[in-house]
């Protein structure tokens, strides 16, 4: 059984990760919590399945294609929410964030209708609900294995675009000091809608993932997993990618053996309270960077 | 407008909205909303302590509010105890969590402090949904008492045929109750703001480096604000349990926090009265929506599209909130009032 | 500028006052109070599909008395917060002369006061919590407050007989939503199972909106079942049903009338097979009515007809046939409704036959629908 709750918990961390590592992004570059990143998520799932069920494509062009048009969704929202509150206190940005998310629930909802929806399972290859492997008692599907094999190339992507191109580089000099990387002739704007867009991909990922996973899609899908998300940013060090990454896989696997082992009803205390416990005691994540308060 | 009709306007509009439940044509569904809108502007003066007074943020208000309404909800149902008993041990209750909350937690900076408040609240909300044998769980806790005013003790000794003996029914009632506990919290807020405390807070907020040097002891003024601050979204929560007279913990769930944030910002930061507005227009604007939506032929399911973009718009055009923290600031403070004159600004 | 404020604020208020006083009545106002935003919108378009078809038919009649019927579509996103303000607007506003809602007990549970005080017959479609018996009359012992749908405790009671006879099965699992439907419904099975003989291996819980099972299945898993017992609705339902599939328990799922939607197949797929559930509403036990019901719900809405639908329906009918009868009155109304007291003048409805108990409960057979062929078929054995 142990290994069964692992192995869910792993998938399930995974796509905690690939969720949270947008979070971590965009609040590394404007310090920004961006709760609407949860609705990204959700959109894609519902377009991924509208491209399907409307245009027919195969699935693995419809993959590009939504993390392409969430991308895009990604920086419009940077361009026509975001960008203008730059300059203001970050809590307006905040609740401009929350407003956003009420909006894009709201209008999915009216353009997909409020019903859960099944993904297109024949748009899928049929070998995916087969098992792959059996470790101990535990079965492992090749759904499952395709979405650890997705997760981790992703990571690894993002990992390189983020520390061996100029953009990368550009988005970590943005982190670490705004001011500084627009006096070095970096093009500010431009790099925050870079990492919209990359996040946002990351999360339209995510949400086809979790729609052909569980083989639902629903318009409040984003709250639940935004917010878990959420914590496993902060879990691993917000700010931090690769804590991200980290975070969501913890977060996952203490989820799931906490809801076997412990109490089914306790399930999302249990990730909350390791997650205060982590931040109890290491007080900036996992991964994250421990600011030494000068005086 | 001159600044005396401005007065005198003020002070008549505040009159009528005193007076408005007393005549027979008032709307009790208004008067619902605004007893809706006076609990909310409880909850938003208590919240403006922590983002706006002491400058950090609070994801997991509504976890006291869920407290302090469950706190006066089994108390009534199981001790029949009067509400007025109620009010402060509810307080009581929110101070201790958030002395117990806070006392670990305060230490942390910035945003990881926010997520641990934001974690408490949804443990707050499991505990009183997983917890049946205290709270009903999911099954909601109904037929609590509403709000008794008994004095018949007292006027059977003066005159036997006397019986003073009230219970609050319909929204009137609890309107002028509901105006006593704004009044009640404005005033102690205000007493507050202007008090050593008060300023131990703002210079936390403004430079907690430079407020340490200076003898404040940071931890232990951020656990009493977080107490305070507690103990009113408590009471707010006690109200609550008393008037609706039905508690269940879908009435506690994280999105109320974002709610009463999102009026402490729009109302401005650190400006307590700017709370009572923003407490005002987020309620009233849900209201407002529901009559307009279906007068434009627009369905029902829109509503919340709407209310959405208003809350982003809303933002864009008022960063700072309606009233920033700076202009009521010692308002007291002829050198200001001077100043701000001679500036000529609003 | 606070000034300017105030005015705005006081502006709003008197908007507020002005939209809300009723326009003149040529028309008789109903409303419906059900989630219409929100994670349970879903339900509350069911119930909204329901209420339309039964007012558009009267309507395409010449209405009540040569007056047209205007639903008022009211929505409390399923929150008791919301739902008190909702029925304190429709206590306020005396044109809305009867209410059919609310969709979730907890929601209801939280505007019934007002309804009460204020004297506004309501007719709940959906709500199976046993506490609303307690809180349907007024100070004055009148019931206000109605229902067309079973209590949890009884559905729970016969799907456990049913378990023990028909099904015949000995060691159950089960697995609820930790809401008051799910935990009612639980309990009265739990309980009646025990009385029987039964033997439950296990209890897990998942909360709403969830969407990964597999920790709990996978604890249940472990304790050999041989039948499955979900007590909630479809949406996750359909999920549980599919991971169960996939962690490999080959055991009889059977839920309660939260199943009874096609999208439990749709979303559940081959995995929804061999599911047995009670429901109110059986489309091949249904009257004359119900078939032209059902075609005719099919053509307007291009979907398969739910119980709620058909619940919402028959609300909507029995409020209607009482305004018809005892005119645009709420008290009469009340009178009306409170009046259906036996099977002998039950309404009867494409839901069956509906009468009301003293505190406005209903008594309704319940039938068992199983899922065979990817389709909802009647059981081969109902029971009595």
């Amino acid at each position: 059984m142990f290994e069964q709750q692992l192995i869910n918990g792993l998938t399930l961390g995974m796509i905690y990760a690939l969720i949270a590592v947008g979070y971590t992004m965009v609040y590394g570059v404007i310090q920004l919590i961006n709760f609407a990143h949860g609705e990204i998520f959700m959109l894609s799932a519902f377009l991924a399945v509208t491209f399907i069920t409307v245009f027919g494509l195969p699935i693995y062009v419809v993959i590009v294609l939504t993390m392409g048009c969430c991308a895009l969704i990604g920086v419009m929202l940077d361009i026509f929410a975001y960008r203008p509150l730059r300059q203001s206190p970050r809590l307006a940005a905040l609740i401009t964030a929350i407003g956003m998310s009420i909006f894009l629930q709201n209008l999915a909802m009216i353009i997909w209708g409020s019903r859960p929806k099944p993904f297109v399972q024949d748009a899928l290859p049929a070998f995916l609900r087969t098992t792959a492997l059996t470790v101990g008692d535990a079965n492992i599907s090749w759904l499952q294995m395709s979405i650890f094999g997705t997760a981790s190339m992703l990571m690894i992507a993002l990992f390189l675009i983020i520390n061996k191109t100029r953009v990368g580089t550009a988005m970590r000099a943005l982190s670490q000091n705004r001011t500084g990387a627009a006096l070095m002739g970096i093009n500010v704007n431009r790099v925050i809608s870079f990492t919209f867009a990359l996040g946002s991909a990351m999360g339209a990922v995510a949400g086809i993932m979790v729609a052909i996973y569980y083989n639902t899609l629903y318009p409040t899908m984003g709250y639940v997993a935004g917010v878990k998300a959420f914590a496993a940013a902060v879990l691993g060090g917000i700010g931090s990618v690769p804590g991200a990454m980290i975070g969501g896989i913890v977060l996952g696997i203490a989820e799931a053996l906490g809801a076997g082992y412990i109490s089914s009803l306790y399930r999302d205390g249990i990730a909350y309270a390791v997650m205060i416990a982590v931040i109890i005691f290491r007080p900036s994540g996992i991964l994250g960077k421990s600011t030494v308060e000068k005086v | 407008m001159n600044p005396n009709l401005k007065t005198t306007l003020k002070y008549l509009l505040l009159a009528a909205v005193f007076v408005y439940p007393l005549f027979s044509f008032a709307n009790e569904y208004v008067l619902h909303v605004m007893v809706l809108i006076m609990i909310y502007m409880v909850l938003a003066m208590g919240l403006n302590i922590i983002p706006g007074f002491c400058g950090l943020l609070d994801l997991g208000y509504v976890g006291f509010y869920g407290i302090g309404a469950y706190t006066a909800g089994l108390l009534t149902i199981h001790f029949g105890l009067s509400f007025w008993v109620i009010v402060p041990l509810a307080a009581l209750n929110g101070a201790i969590w958030g002395v117990l909350l806070g006392a670990p937690t305060l230490r942390l900076t910035g945003d990881y402090f926010a997520i641990v408040t934001f974690g408490f609240s949804e443990l707050v909300v499991l505990f009183l949904t997983n917890e049946i044998w205290l709270t009903r769980g999911p099954l909601g806790l109904p037929g609590i008492d509403p709000v008794i005013i008994d004095f018949s003790w007292l006027s059977t000794l003066i005159h036997p045929q006397w019986d003073w003996y009230w219970e609050f029914i319909g929204p009137q009632p609890y309107f002028y109750l509901g105006l006593f506990l704004v009044a009640l919290v404005y005033v102690i807020m205000g007493r507050m703001e202007d008090s050593r405390l008060g300023r131990a807070w703002f210079a936390i907020r403004e430079d907690s480096i430079a407020a340490s040097s200076c003898g404040v002891n940071l931890l232990t003024y951020k656990v009493i604000g977080f107490a305070i601050s507690a103990a009113i979204g408590a009471v707010a929560g006690a109200f609550l349990a008393r008037w609706t007279m039905f508690l269940s913990p879908d009435m506690f769930k994280f999105w109320e926090s974002f709610l009463i944030l999102c009026m402490v910002v729009l109302g401005g930061l650190g400006n307590f009265k700017g709370s009572l507005v923003g407490a005002a227009i987020l309620i009233a604007l849900g209201e407002v929506l529901r009559i307009i939506l279906p007068a434009l032929n627009l369905p029902t399911e829109t509503r919340f599209l709407a209310y959405g973009m208003i809350m982003v718009l809303m933002m864009r055009f008022k960063p700072m909130g309606f009233f920033p923290a700076i202009a009521t600031q010692s308002r007291k403070n002829p050198i200001l009032i001077k100043l701000k004159k001679d500036l000529g600004s609003s | 500028m606070i000034g300017k404020t105030w005015l705005k604020a006081v502006m709003a208020c008197c908007l507020v006052l002005v939209l809300s006083t009723p326009a003149l009545a040529e028309t008789i106002r109903i409303a419906v109070a059900s989630p219409f935003t929100g994670a349970l919108a879903g339900y509350g378009d069911n119930v909204k599909a329901g209420v339309t078809l039964k007012v558009e038919e009267i309507n395409a009649q010449g209405g009540i008395d040569g007056k047209q019927i205007r639903v008022e579509w009211m929505d409390e996103q399923c929150e008791p917060r919301e739902a008190a303000t909702v029925s304190a607007r429709i206590a306020q506003n005396r044109n809305i002369v009867g209410v059919v809602g609310h969709l979730c007990s907890s929601a209801h549970l939280a505007a019934l006061p007002n309804y009460l005080r204020h004297g506004v017959p309501v007719i709940a479609p959906t709500t199976t919590a046993v506490a609303i018996s307690e809180q349907s009359k007024d100070r004055a012992g009148n019931t206000w407050a109605f229902r067309v749908v079973y209590r949890d405790d009884y559905q729970g009671e016969f799907l456990a007989e049913y378990v023990n006879e028909v099904l015949e099965l000995k060691n159950i699992a089960v697995f609820y939503e930790n809401n008051d439907y799910g935990i009612g419904l639980k309990n009265a099975f739990v309980g009646k199972a025990k009385d029987l003989g039964l033997n439950i291996v296990g209890e897990e819980a998942y909360v709403s909106g969830a969407s990964d099972f597999n920790p709990q299945l996978t604890r249940l898993r472990g304790r050999n079942p041989d039948g499955l017992f979900i007590s909630g609705y479809y949406p996750e339902g359909a999920l549980i049903a599919g991971q169960a599939d996939g962690l490999g328990m080959q055991v009889a799922k059977f839920g309660a009338d939260g199943f009874d939607n096609v999208d439990y197949i749709n979303l559940a797929g081959s995995a929804a097979e061999n599911t047995y559930l009670t429901v109110p509403f059986l489309a091949d036990a249904a009257e004359g009515d119900a078939q032209e019901f059902l075609q005719n719900f099919r053509e307007r809405f291009n979907r398969e007809v739910d119980w709620m639908s058909a619940n919402a329906y028959d609300a909507a009918g029995i409020l209607l046939e009482a305004i018809a009868e005892a005119g645009a009155d709420r008290a009469k109304i009340r009178e009306y409704i409170a009046s259906i007291n036996s099977p002998e003048n039950a309404y009867h409805g494409i839901a069956g036959m509906t009468y009301f108990n003293d505190v406005g409960d209903t008594l309704k057979p319940a039938f068992v629908k199983m899922v065979k062929d990817g389709e909802f078929v009647a059981a081969p054995v109902q029971f009595e």
